[in-house]
């Protein structure tokens, strides 16, 4: 259907050789960058399906009359530890390690089944043969090896591999366990922040995410704009923040819409560790894990939005969760917009880039132009206006390559590959 | 006057956020839900704290795409510590907000037909004629300088005679799902968007057909929420202490 296509999650994998979508629909679609062709020396591969399994099922329960989506909030890989490949993929309620494995040969010749499974008459076999394996046409098989249910009461936003990979973090709005990858009967609660009386409720988790290196620690943001890092080994419960994160508000720029706004709807480790990145509505934040009262780097995403909140309230746009990441060498970070605009900020020359993902404007192999929003005043030729955006348009969810500047971009239900030009 | 307006508002629409959300799939989201109820609870902070009344009422239609949006920013208020807002600039297009907030101090018996009042005023059905006749207007918050201006909203209760027609929320939402170990705690939501919706009847302008309330069953909890709150039923929506211990109530939003 029309809108199970709607792309929810993307992520690469470790090496970049495999990316996987997940869509509203619970299926996971995996592509896999082709091998460098060397007489193309102008592009690297070509990304091209090579998995499609329907991870999750729409689920009723029945106890709390309450539908169950089958849309794939997050999928986070595993490093490869052989020929199979394992994801973590998850919905509102439950995570499922998938196995990914390749199948190119295949038995042939047996003795008691014919070559299309049928079983012979074992009265009729007069001679005996060792079976051999014969090259087949590659199968990719995804199979379900741990489901781990019934931990969440509250819908997962988020879930993070530790670095000893062998646990993981998933987080709900109120709650984050603690996983062991083998083990599916139990979880270890390491975050709560339901109130005794939930007439207290004032805010709640919206991402979480294990350090990089550091495999006690991790850090999860709030509705309130805060960020909370968390060493495991303090304490079983890790309710007391080892640090917390928080710019104080600028009150210019108070509305009704202020704590909307800074709700933190993403946050992103740097590969290097040091840094972290925060993605509210009109922004993306940098902050150093050494210092806590304010980010290191801000930048404005689309910051002509802000007269506009009362609209975007009205028609719901200012509940978009937009996402997040950092480019492989931790010197660009990259955010979506309205539009299907897209935005890239250099940290080292302070430059940024608005493009855009679609089809009419991007044959493959041009090369993308840079996009300006007109905020006010008279338009230039080729500006667009702000009034003329489609907010129908967003692109939430981007993905970088762990080493190469090969991004993914998804826009409501297509994925764009983009790569920088070589030469 | 304009963030009054605005505040209004933004009451109205979240409102009706938080009324349908509840039949969303996948069932409620705690997130968002949270921020809604947040800025319900600023608006309604900055309407009752606003002073003044637009002169006329404007019970106009649902408009077609909303009014430019200008800052919406915090009123200057006399004894709030808000600090005084940026002027908006954005041109509204007329006022659109129906003005009916400027009613008086409500009888006792208040006439907002909200079904706190008429059920918790014994018993409902006998309540309704009483309630349709005498003012024909739906409730809404007192005029917000009550408590420091009573006089003042004497005058604006003789001055306005305000008729409009009276917009029920939606019909009566199906109880909630019974609470379990660990439920998502939905209780207080159908007396929430009572109270506050009936207050601001008329407003929810997505919901153009008045829907009348039925007889609750749901009237009970309504009555027992409100209970809580108020030394007297019968004065939920209508009376200014009254409304300013709503302030639990608007947490009670979250409680989903």
């Amino acid at each position: 259907s029309y809108t199970a296509d709607i792309i929810s999650t993307v992520e690469f994998n470790h090496s970049g050789e495999l990316l996987a979508t997940g869509d509203k629909g619970g299926r996971v679609v995996i592509f896999q960058q082709e091998q460098e062709n060397k007489t193309q020396s102008h592009s690297r591969g070509e990304y091209n399906v090579y998995s499609t399994f329907q991870s999750h099922e729409p689920e009723f329960d029945y106890l709390k009359s309450l539908e169950i989506e089958e849309k794939i909030n997050k999928i986070r890989w595993l490093p490869q530890k052989n020929a199979a490949q394992f994801l973590l993929s998850t919905n509102d309620k439950t995570i499922k390690l998938w196995k990914i494995s390749e199948r190119d040969k295949r038995p042939e010749g047996y003795n008691l089944k014919e070559e299309d499974g049928r079983y012979r008459d074992p009265t009729t076999v007069t001679t005996l043969r060792v079976p051999v394996f014969r090259p087949m046409d590659l199968m990719v098989e995804a199979s379900p090896r741990r489901i781990f249910a019934n931990a969440h009461t509250y819908h997962i936003n988020s879930i993070s591999i530790n670095s000893d990979y062998e646990t993981y973090l998933s987080a709900d709005d109120l709650r984050i366990n603690l996983w062991h990858l083998e083990i599916t009967d139990r979880s270890f609660n390491i975050v709560d922040i339901k109130p005794a009386n939930m007439e207290e409720l004032t805010e709640v988790i919206t991402a979480a995410e294990f350090h990089p290196n550091s495999c006690n620690t991790f850090v999860y943001s709030s509705s309130k704009g805060t960020i909370r890092l968390c060493d495991m080994r303090a304490s079983a419960l890790c309710d007391r923040h080892s640090k917390l994160f928080e710019e104080p508000e600028d009150p210019s720029n108070r509305s009704f819409f202020s704590e909307i706004i800074s709700s933190i709807s993403d946050v992103k480790f740097s590969h290097s560790g040091r840094y972290m990145m925060t993605r509210d509505y009109l922004s993306v934040k940098i902050w150093d894990l050494n210092m806590e009262n304010r980010p290191v780097e801000t930048y404005q995403v689309h910051e002509y939005l802000r007269s506009k909140l009362c609209s975007l309230y009205e028609n719901d746009c200012i509940f978009d969760k937009f996402e997040c990441c950092w480019n492989g060498s931790d010197s660009i970070v990259m955010t979506g917009s309205y539009n299907n605009f897209f935005r890239m900020f250099d940290r080292n020359t302070k430059r940024d880039i608005t493009l855009e993902a679609s089809r009419e404007n991007n044959k493959p192999r041009t090369v993308l132009k840079p996009r300006k929003v007109c905020a006010s005043g008279k338009r230039k030729k080729d500006e667009i206006s702000v009034d003329s955006l489609d907010f129908n348009k967003k692109i939430l969810h981007t993905a970088w390559h762990p080493k190469e500047n090969i991004i993914a971009v998804a826009t409501t239900n297509n994925l764009y590959i983009f790569q920088d030009k070589m030469n | 006057m304009e963030f009054k307006l605005e505040a209004h508002r933004i009451v109205s629409i979240s409102l009706g956020k938080i009324y349908s959300a509840r039949g969303q799939r996948g069932g409620l989201k705690l997130h968002k839900n949270l921020l809604v109820s947040l800025v319900l609870r600023s608006a309604r902070q900055v309407y009752l704290s606003e002073p003044g009344c637009p002169p006329e009422p404007a019970c106009g239609p649902p408009e077609e795409e909303p009014p430019p949006p200008g800052t919406a920013a915090w009123p200057a208020g006399e004894e709030t510590t808000i600090p005084p807002p940026p002027q908006d600039e954005a041109a509204r297009g007329g006022p659109r907000v129906p003005g009916a907030e400027c009613q008086g101090p409500r009888p006792r018996r208040c006439c907002c037909g909200c079904s706190c009042c008429c059920a918790a005023a014994a018993g409902g059905e006998e309540n309704r004629p009483d309630c349709a006749t005498a003012t024909g207007v739906a409730a809404t918050l007192p005029p917000p300088h009550c408590p420091r201006k009573r006089s003042a909203g004497e005058r604006v209760q003789a001055g306005s005679p305000v008729k409009k027609p009276r917009r029920e929320v939606e019909e009566e939402p199906p109880p909630p799902p019974p609470d379990e170990q660990e439920d998502m705690e939905t209780g207080n939501v159908a007396s929430l968007i009572s109270i506050f919706g009936s207050s601001f009847s008329g407003l929810l302008s997505k919901e153009p057909k008045g829907r009348r309330r039925p007889p609750l069953d749901g009237g009970e909890s309504v009555a027992a929420t409100s209970a809580e709150a108020a030394a007297e039923p019968g004065q939920i929506c209508c009376d200014e202490p009254v409304l300013r211990t709503l302030n639990p109530w608007s947490t009670a939003i979250v409680a989903f």
